[in-house]
């Protein structure tokens, strides 16, 4: 089967997603390749923009801060791309990288607002939403359920964290003890935290909860009162002012839940970060899929793209695998933003680490060459460290257009643009920029791809 | 010396140890275990579980013999931790089987007693049907059938029997001295790791069980004492993907083997003489190629599989120079330093019950007490009946899948795990997917097995040794393990760092596949997420993880 496009996106994370919603928005015919579930929807929601330089410990007060020291000192992370455009002068590198990231936040956010997901946050400064662990890490934006201004800001703020019998991925009362220790240890409110444990059976069943279950649980109409039962002796017996819950609280009706919650106790309500599986990840997804739909894009889950044709310096056509069929697409553009090993737009094995697709060159993070490396030669002793593990800042080096270069660093085709992690030069567990590069770079791949089909028209 | 508190002191909680103090504490001495670490955390940890036929020590008819009569006791006191793995040698031509010969009748002179068959030649159509993997141009097979044991779960349930005969166990105890009169030891002195104090306790007599660190306390009791110490490393698949064990010869002639263990394979092993301390001992590149390039020539797609970690021991040889490892002996030697002290040289896994027997009756002939030992004829807890699983799961509503795994690990104890969920169905939520574990039998291991650490659970009861090591269950295992201890919120974090660190040194070396993936998400969650890399808790870096 033959199909036509002017825009073929491979991945739908975050940063295929942004690239294929401006493509499509944009009025470019855009198909969007999706094999399985992209990183995104595992993350936890928080749009990271750059929490931490490499093996520093002190985290940045604002993604410009962040973004200013990317600029001076990490000419090879993906952020900096954006500073070698042909029109950036000079000395306006950083502000040239800072504003791209602003503009394409502020992109987000705005398209965002009127979706299961919206965010709150701002570019100004990083906030320190609290996790399921009880700890804190700095991010740019959060979904508006995720975190609570006043919590810190109140003297006498009371935090109750709140879990539930027979969900094994939160226990309310050491992540009150973490939360509550480092509280004291910084000399900062609240300075009274506690956990309790509510019952819940969503479709009947009392334990091995997970997640999305409870999720689907509180769409229910209705379900969350049989919370708000309980929860008010708990409240009112703290006397607690906010009240943390995992984060649960609906794929679909969360905010009207956290909503429902505050009005009924007079508390603030808000969700912790926590881990896969996922509901704000899933969120952010089906806002994300939400958005790319809405604007006309096509979006075929269950497909790889597994080898293309080129003709003259340029990808004319990407073959995508299904279950049941193999497609030809006819392009004019690709975006690949297949991610890192996770959404498998890298491999590794013993021989080297590949770019599986178009055989693309692939590079450590200091851009040696990582075809030919043993991915465990680019690790650290200590798992969890600053440091992080280097093998996951390899990944593909592009020019100032975002496109992918050979070894003699001119670009593999005109009409090839990389996006999001599979891009080299930069960790995003340590540095806390996962979603915020991809967003960027999804938004600046798009742009460039948009001007060389003009170009070529 | 009547007024010792114990009448012996064992030192290492390895296999080998924890048959000493069962047999000591089962011939009614009064008995201590000092471990510097937890039950089963060295040698004994990083075996293949293989209570072995002797097949590999056949020059040695009387060693074989024992070999396969300790097969026979033990499969009458722990068989509800025991598996059989039938064995296919494929051979791709006849030098092997002609130069190998003589196994077949010395395996084949004691099968009888252990209910297995003789050992046996089958066609290249048989070896095919038994396993498709095998290389096409196989030609013929040996097969044969071993037994292989839990070696976690028979150190902890010698551990636990000991103490229920009267033994007092002590994890985390490493010994730094002895208390001497004239040459003769009076008691021992320990740094107790928990609680950070030094502690003695008088003693009649020490038995030196501390594998390859026994020459290290010999020397400080001011005894001489040689080992060969030899690293062996394995390579661990993600599940049983071959349907029975497969050996094959090595580049350098050598045996290598990969037996369905568990939830996994095993590829083992590599001997390389070590001088290193073993705690800083990880896999290298070429020992990992070692064993892939060997298995390769017989099964040639096993690069296919997703390999999920490796595994590094340390092997305390007889000390015999001029010979490769594999032609050293397998026997064990029982050394009296005629100063209060007995060690151990040597010895196989399924020899640890016989070198207790021994070491006890030097032990009873000095203390001048007639006790016969009785460790071969009374079964280890859990032993003592079958266990129904069809029946639990109906009863307790939990997948027989969970409960045949649960079973593996504590045969008839399983029903005091269960009669926890009783009062808590919520407990019969699942903690650890990949073996799987449900809540309450952590719950139960953390009450009556002293764990201190996600370590030790793992150890108890296979806690994050699946294909994901532990991405998903590490958190949530430490928030039960701080509810159970009581712990504050740092020592929660610090027990993730732990286990993560712990999986990390045997995920490192051997990353590549999905394994890149499955990491790539436990740094996204602990790092990227939990912001566990910036936490400023007190962490002690591992052995593993100093110098560069």
């Amino acid at each position: 089967m033959d199909m036509e496009c002017d825009i073929i996106v491979i991945g739908g994370g975050m940063a295929g997603l942004v690239a294929g919603t401006i493509a499509s928005k944009n009025g470019f015919s855009t198909i969007l390749l999706r094999k399985g579930q992209s990183a995104t929807a595992y993350s936890s929601g928080a749009i990271d923009v750059m929490g931490y330089l490499p093996e520093a410990t002190e985290p940045f007060s604002s993604p410009e801060e962040g973004l200013t020291a990317v600029a001076g000192l990490l000419p090879l992370h993906p952020y900096s791309i954006i500073g070698y455009g042909e029109d950036v002068k000079p000395d306006e590198v950083a502000n040239a990288i800072i504003g791209r990231a602003r503009e394409s936040l502020l992109w987000l956010m705005t398209s965002l607002s009127e979706t299961i997901a919206p965010l709150i946050g701002s570019f100004e400064s990083n906030i320190h939403p609290i996790t399921i662990l009880g700890t804190t890490k700095p991010t740019c934006l959060v979904q508006k359920t995720m975190y609570s201004e006043t919590l810190e800001q109140n003297q006498d703020s009371v935090l109750l964290f709140a879990g539930f019998t027979g969900y094994p991925d939160f226990s309310s009362s050491i992540a009150a003890k973490t939360y509550l220790e480092d509280r004291i240890a910084i000399g900062a409110s609240p300075r009274k935290v506690g956990g309790c444990v509510l019952q819940l059976a969503p479709f009947g069943k009392t334990y091995n909860l997970s997640s999305i279950e409870i999720a689907r649980h509180f769409d229910h109409k209705d379900s969350i009162e049989d919370i708000i039962e309980q929860l008010k002796k708990q409240v009112d017996q703290f006397g607690a002012t906010h009240v943390a819950f995992p984060p649960v609280l609906g794929l679909k009706f969360a905010i009207e839940n956290k909503n429902i919650l505050e009005k009924s106790f007079g508390v603030e309500v808000f969700e912790l970060l926590g881990f896969p599986p996922s509901v704000p990840g899933m969120r952010l997804q089906l806002a994300l899929e939400g958005l790319f739909k809405k604007s006309g894009g096509k979006l075929m889950v269950g497909h790889e793209a597994i080898s293309y044709t080129m003709k003259e310096n340029q990808v004319t056509q990407v073959i995508a695998k299904a279950p049941r069929r193999e497609l030809t697409i006819n392009t004019k553009a690709v975006i690949l933003a297949s991610g890192k090993f996770i959404g498998g737009g890298l491999q590794g094995d013993q021989n080297g680490i590949r770019e599986p697709v178009f055989n693309q060159m692939t590079v450590t993070g200091a851009y040696h060459s990582a075809n030919d490396v043993i991915p465990s030669r680019y690790t650290n002793r200590v798992s969890i460290s600053p440091e992080g593990q280097p093998v996951f800042s390899c990944g593909l080096t592009v020019d100032p257009h975002f496109r992918p270069v050979r070894e003699d660093g001119v670009e593999w085709a005109r009409n090839l643009f990389a996006a999001g992690s599979i891009l080299a030069g930069y960790d995003y567990s340590t540095e806390k920029s996962g979603l915020g590069v991809a967003a960027t770079t999804g938004y600046s791949a798009v742009k460039n791809a948009i001007d060389a089909i003009k170009g070529v028209a | 010396m009547s007024d010792s508190k114990f009448d012996v002191v064992v030192i290492g909680g390895g296999s080998t140890g924890t048959a000493v103090v069962r047999d000591c504490a089962m011939r009614g001495l009064r008995t201590l275990l000092l471990e510097r670490d937890d039950i089963a955390s060295a040698t004994v940890g990083t075996c293949a579980g293989m209570i072995s036929s002797g097949l590999k020590y056949r020059g040695e008819p009387e060693i074989m013999k024992m070999c396969s009569s300790e097969v026979v006791h033990l499969n009458r006191i722990a068989r509800h931790i025991i598996m059989k793995n039938p064995t296919l040698v494929p051979l791709l031509d006849l030098s092997v089987a002609a130069s190998d010969g003589d196994y077949i009748d010395a395996y084949s002179e004691h099968a009888e007693e252990r209910d297995v068959p003789a050992m046996m030649f089958i066609t290249p159509e048989a070896t095919l049907e038994i396993e498709p993997l095998i290389h096409p141009d196989v030609i013929a097979s040996v097969y044969y059938e071993e037994f292989f044991i839990d070696p976690f779960r028979l150190c902890l349930l010698q551990a636990l029997d000991a103490r229920n005969h009267g033994a007092e166990i002590k994890t985390y105890c490493e010994v730094i001295g002895f208390e001497k009169a004239t040459d003769e030891i009076r008691g021992v002195i320990f740094y107790n790791r928990v609680s950070g104090q030094t502690e003695t306790v008088s003693t009649k007599l020490v038995v030196n069980a501390a594998g390859p660190w026994a020459h290290k306390i010999a020397r400080t009791s001011g005894a001489n004492l040689d080992l060969r110490l030899n690293k062996g490393t394995h390579v661990i698949l993600d599940r049983r993907v071959v349907n029975v064990g497969i050996t094959v010869k090595a580049i350098d002639g050598r045996w290598v083997y990969l037996f369905p263990h568990e939830n996994t394979t095993l590829l083992g092993t590599t001997a390389l003489d070590t001088w290193e301390n073993p705690d800083t001992l990880v896999a290298t590149y070429d020992e990992i190629e070692y064993l892939l390039q060997s298995i390769e020539s017989i099964i040639p797609s096993i690069r296919e599989a997703r390999i999920i970690r490796t595994m590094v021991g340390v092997r305390p040889l007889v000390p015999e120079w001029n010979v490769p490892e594999d032609k050293v002996t397998r026997g064990y030697q029982v050394i009296d330093h005629e100063n209060g002290m007995i060690s151990f040289t040597g010895g196989k896994l399924v020899m640890c019950r016989h070198m207790a027997e021994a070491a006890t009756n030097i032990v009873v002939r000095k203390l001048g007490i007639d006790a016969k030992c009785t460790t071969h004829e009374v079964p280890l807890p859990g032993n003592e009946d079958d266990v129904d699983i069809e029946a639990l799961s109906a009863q307790y509503g939990i997948s027989m899948h969970s409960l045949e795994r649960m079973r593996a690990r504590r045969g008839t104890e399983m029903v005091k795990v269960l009669e926890l969920t009783k009062d808590n169905p919520d407990w019969k939520t699942t903690i650890c997917i990949c073996e799987p574990i449900i809540e309450a039998e952590i719950r139960y291991a953390i009450r009556n097995e002293f764990p201190q650490t996600l370590n030790d659970l793992r150890r108890r009861l296979r806690l994050g040794t699946g294909p994901c090591q532990g991405t998903f269950c590490t958190f949530k295992a430490a928030a039960i393990l701080s509810e159970e201890l009581d712990l504050e919120g740092d020592d929660f974090l610090v027990d993730i760092l732990d286990f993560r660190a712990e999986r990390w040194k045997g995920i490192r070396p051997s990353m590549r596949g999905e394994q890149l993936a499955q990491e790539e998400l436990a740094q996204g969650m602990y790092s990227c997420v939990g912001n566990l890399d910036q936490s400023d808790v007190d962490y002690d870096p591992k052995p593993w993880e100093e110098g560069n």
